[in-house]
């Protein structure tokens, strides 16, 4: 089986393809060249991409023949009630019965019944009663994380920087916030919100789908009853609760890795290193796993620059804004640079690819 | 009388790699919404997005009377994206 990274990049989304060992990597000429990619999977034969564009707006654009020709989705539209317009698009999430899921700047969701050809907004969400306790992050507000229960893809859930957490039951019909126990440090006068937390990036165990993964911008958190409750995991090793990414173990529930950064105000990695923190007992302590990244290092890691996939051992992928991925084939042990000099790096993820 | 138009290189990717288009349209606004690109040319309220710019025979279509400038027929309209950002 061939493996391949997909990086998106601010100058197109770049194909990284592997073997097995993961350890050669080749580069491919940029597809979608001039487009900011903020994320891009493959699933089943088709690739699609969120792919903005400073001038010409937010899209979706899909590949059936691997990246040779594209189809853009029919105009994203918000509802013209709600005041709102689309500013990007982040994030694409495949659920079950063929349905599709968007997320969205200004915290914002859709939904598509035809492999991404049109997409429909998601009312429940743009209309949520607390949505003007909402504020954007630096990024914007934007809904950049949508995981799906394998085991039952009527529960499903959204993160948004900066209004939190929230549970659907019902397939998107309806949404509540979860985000009891986790903090808004920023908000002084009232530090545990009901919404407003500033989640930088949520994570379902799909072995284990009732425990959740959060990086916050206060903290990391665990989940073990669907997010009802959050238990805060710091003062075990970390050098410091803010980061963007978080990625898991296909099937160790208690595996994450995170990457630090030093504080909230200047964004690079803590301790002038490109560090890799990783726990194998659910976040109770933490140990550096950078053998082979670089030992000094101010890197940007962004929210989608994350990804591990389904192989034993498994891989962990790692993309930064100065232009590097870097592999790890044994999860975390090592790590090997895939490609440098790349455009700044929006997101990866891992895909099969033949 | 059709007129021409010309998009730039990344416009005509996302219009399957067409790059000049020949139309029998009335004005400016016609012939930018008859392209396979109008939603990259127009945002969701259907509003010309505010960093596209249109020139018709090297004129910029504001001075021409924007997207209602009525066209004769031969015209040259060429989209070109402001020049912005990094």
């Amino acid at each position: 089986m061939g493996l391949a990274i997909l990086v998106g990049t601010r100058k197109g989304l770049f194909v990284l393809r592997g073997d097995d060992d993961r350890r050669e990597w080749t580069v491919d000429e940029p597809l979608l060249a001039g487009w900011d990619v903020f994320h891009a999977i493959k699933h089943e034969d088709d690739l699609y991409v969120a792919a903005n564009n400073f001038v010409y707006g937010a899209t979706v654009q899909r590949s059936s023949d691997l990246g040779k020709t594209w189809e853009r989705s029919e105009q994203l539209e918000l509802p013209e009630g709600s005041e709102l317009t689309l500013e990007k698009t982040w994030h694409v999430e495949p659920g079950g019965n063929g349905t599709f899921w968007l997320g969205g700047a200004p915290g914002v969701l859709f939904r598509s019944n035809d492999k991404g050809a049109s997409w429909e907004p998601v009312r429940s969400l743009i209309e949520h009663p607390t949505r003007e306790r909402w504020n954007p992050g630096a990024g914007g507000m934007c809904t950049h994380s949508i995981q799906i229960d394998p085991e039952n893809d009527q529960t499903m859930y959204v993160a948004i920087s900066a209004a939190g957490v929230f549970r659907s039951d019902d397939g998107g019909e309806t949404w509540a916030p979860k985000n009891k126990g986790t903090a808004a440090d920023f908000m002084p006068d009232d530090p545990f919100p009901e919404v407003g937390q500033c989640v930088h990036k949520l994570l379902l165990h799909p072995a284990k789908p009732e425990r959740l993964w959060q990086q916050n911008h206060c903290g990391v958190y665990r989940s073990d009853d669907r997010g009802d409750n959050w238990e805060r995991l710091e003062d075990n090793g970390l050098p410091s609760g803010f980061g963007f990414p978080i990625a898991l173990h296909p099937t160790d529930p208690d595996v994450a890795y995170v990457v630090p950064n030093g504080d909230g105000e200047n964004r690079v990695t803590a301790d002038g290193r490109l560090g890799v923190y990783k726990t194998t007992d659910g976040g109770q302590s933490w140990k550096l796993a950078s053998n082979g990244l670089p030992e000094q290092a101010w890197a940007v890691v962004l929210r989608e620059n994350l990804a591990y996939d389904s192989l034993d051992p498994s891989g962990v992928y790692l993309g930064t804004q100065s232009g590097s991925v870097f592999v790890s084939p044994n999860e975390g042990e090592e790590w090997i640079e895939a490609a440098s000099q790349l455009p700044p790096i929006l997101s990866v993820e891992v895909a099969e690819w033949q | 009388m059709a007129v021409t138009v010309l998009l730039p290189s990344l416009l005509a990717e996302q219009a399957g790699g067409q790059r000049q288009f020949e139309l029998e349209v009335p004005t400016v606004g016609a012939a930018l919404r008859a392209l396979p690109v109008r939603d990259l040319l127009f945002d969701e309220r259907d509003e010309l997005r505010p960093l596209v710019n249109v020139y018709v025979d090297g004129t910029d279509a504001r001075e021409r009377g924007g997207l209602e400038a009525e066209l004769e027929g031969g015209e040259t309209i060429r989209v070109v994206a402001a020049v912005a950002g990094g």
